[in-house]
């Protein structure tokens, strides 16, 4: 888990701060730092994972403004503080740990390691594959059916789980099955409720193969440490929005789903107005990234002091369509345009 | 009798579906697919088009509507008076799109007109689902909250008391749903009691069974008038807690509809 990242000069990110919760929901537009951030979360697992620099920082010219990033963590890590800086150039490649102990570092790297990003592909999803699941499911989805067939011969119980939930997520279906194929490949599918047919993946929707990537990820016994999802409500009916938020709740909130186990942080972005209405309840959960010509901030919804007054208005989707709160596209201003090009004579 | 039930959710649906059945002493059929909004004021902006869609496209007898009160002004018999309606207030508000929508339609299906019957759940659904079970829940003790500037309990609180968690998921929603709708089934009175803006809804679908051919109790469907609301039922057995429903609310100035 992460507390928060400080920015400094990292893309359109040039000093804004973020705290983060175990569910962030990130809305925005294009361009303001959504995926700036969890392009920050990878560069933190891949340079947590090389040998700790014992040099000191080099001193760049302070004419260059040289991306940084500060990492704070929750407890029991909240003595580390990891800054993330250049050597030289305009890449973060430098890590630096300030921890009380050496130890506590160590337990971190262990977990920031399975810190994953995911941007699933319905057509590498759908394809036979191999059986390789080193590192859980692939960040496109490619090895889902690996992902369910070897849960399925290891841990029968937990795919019986698993399939009731596919079977109550799709009622269409009355099953889910994988297979080998002639040629030795995987093959992931659903059995029809009507006749019991089995549909191969090929043959499933898009937004069915991206529900049974989610529910093998919210049913993973080992998920990841920190899932960030790129666009999480694409190919999602706006009715299954609840039942998605649903499965990546049980990651991040999983003693409320009677497990034991802790909890998966998850950071989605989303376009989708739809998909912030399911956080009425829970506007802690939302964060803002507002863009202003070159430069993106970030700001928690639940820090508006008006926010209770505007729960009572109506959905917050519709709120954030208006532009209330911010988030939205900028827009040109062709009447401001005009007058200027043609001043009011006296 | 067939149909509509317009809510925010499944679980929602699946409830009001019991509770629906359990006023009518009957089986209903229900339009399919279920009907959503995204909460208010998009339940009454979606409202119109959904009766038109109804009244032309269906046979269904009529449409069944609840929404939360929230923070909104509690209905009570003084919005009842000929040509009033409260304007933050919700059932005054959906009755009015009701009366404006329908009023524009010619009869079709054979009848004149489908029916409405609606409910606000003061201040959220999750009230109802507490009722008999918690003496400290009550459309009264809301309304005594709101004139005090206390309110006696939140939405969150009242959901954490049905589902005891701050996120259950949609399949725990409707379990409990319908487990808390189901102790109503066989008698309704208590939750009409506690809760005057249900009773309105009862009354509402008791109305259409009325209306319904050879009930005797209507003759005619068509230009069947608009049910009175905001009954007071008389208390069932072993009633704990609020005292008879007051005009609490209507103090605030009422506008000409
Ligand atoms: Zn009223």
């Amino acid at each position: 888990m992460i507390a928060s990242i400080h920015f400094r000069h990292f893309k359109a990110l040039r000093a804004t701060s973020l705290h983060l919760t175990a569910f962030n929901l990130v809305i925005g537009p294009n361009g303001s730092g959504k995926s700036s951030l969890i392009q920050a979360i990878q560069r933190l697992r891949f340079l947590s994972q090389q040998p700790l620099d014992t040099e000191l920082q080099p001193s760049l010219s302070p004419e260059l403004q040289h991306p940084e990033l500060v990492f704070r963590f929750p407890p029991p890590n909240e003595g580390i503080e990891v800054k993330l800086s250049c050597r030289a150039g305009m890449v973060c490649d430098h890590l630096h740990v300030s921890a009380i102990s050496s130890d506590n570092w160590e337990v971190l790297k262990q977990s920031l390691v399975t810190s994953r990003v995911y941007m699933f592909d319905h057509y590498a999803m759908a394809a036979p594959c191999t059986g390789a699941v080193e590192e859980g499911l692939a960040a496109n989805g490619g090895n889902l059916a690996a992902v369910y067939h070897v849960i399925k011969r290891f841990d029968p119980g937990a795919f019986a789980d698993l399939q009731a939930e596919v079977v109550r997520l799709l009622p269409e279906f009355s099953g889910l099955d994988v297979r080998e194929n002639s040629e030795g490949l995987l093959e992931l599918g659903l059995i029809l409720r009507e006749d019991r047919e089995f549909i191969p993946a090929e043959g499933l929707s898009q937004g069915v193969l991206y529900m049974l990537g989610y529910v093998a990820l919210a049913f993973d016994p080992r998920p990841p440490s920190v899932v960030c999802i790129e666009d999480l409500d694409r190919g999602i009916h706006p009715r299954k929005l609840r039942e998605l938020c649903d499965l990546l709740y049980r990651l991040s909130y999983p003693e409320q789903y009677g497990l034991h186990r802790p909890p998966t942080q998850v950071i989605a972005t989303t376009h989708s107005p739809y998909l912030l209405d399911q956080f009425r309840d829970h506007p802690e959960e939302v964060v803002i990234a507002e863009k202003q010509g070159r430069a993106a901030t970030f700001s928690r919804l639940v820090d508006r002091p008006d926010l209770k007054e505007l729960l009572q208005e109506g959905s917050l989707g519709d709120m954030w369509y208006s532009g209330i709160l911010g988030g939205v596209p900028e827009e040109s201003d062709p009447a401001a345009e005009a007058v200027t090009k043609n001043p009011l004579q006296p | 009798m067939k149909l509509a039930i317009l809510s925010e959710s499944p679980a929602d649906e699946a409830a009001l579906r019991v509770l629906v059945e359990a006023v009518l002493r009957g089986p209903v059929r229900l339009v399919r697919p279920g009907l959503r909004a995204r909460g208010w004021p998009n339940v009454s902006q979606v409202m119109p088009a959904i009766l038109r869609h109804l009244h032309f496209n269906t046979d269904a007898d009529g449409l069944v509507v609840v929404v939360d009160a929230d923070d909104s002004v509690v209905h009570t018999p003084h919005h009842d008076r000929p040509d009033y309606f409260h304007p933050q207030c919700r059932m005054c508000k959906l009755r009015a799109v009701y009366r404006q929508t329908m009023k524009k339609l010619p009869p079709a299906h054979g009848r004149e007109r489908a029916l409405r019957a609606i409910g606000i759940a003061v201040p959220a659904i999750e009230a109802w689902y507490l009722c008999g079970r918690d003496p400290t829940v009550s459309e009264q003790a809301w309304i005594e909250g709101q004139q005090k500037g206390v309110p006696p309990y939140t939405r969150a609180e009242l959901k954490k008391r049905v589902y005891d968690t701050e996120r259950p998921s949609l399949e725990h929603e409707t379990r409990r749903a319908m487990q808390e709708a189901l102790r109503h089934r066989h008698d309704c009175r208590r939750l009409e009691y506690d809760f005057p803006s249900f009773a309105a809804l009862a009354q509402d679908l008791r109305g259409w069974k009325a209306a319904q051919p050879g009930s005797g109790a209507a003759a005619s469907r068509a230009g069947r008038p608009e049910p009175a609301s905001s009954p007071v039922p008389a208390p069932p057995p072993a009633c704990v807690g609020a005292a008879a429903p007051s005009a609490a609310n209507g103090d605030l100035p009422p506008v000409k509809a």
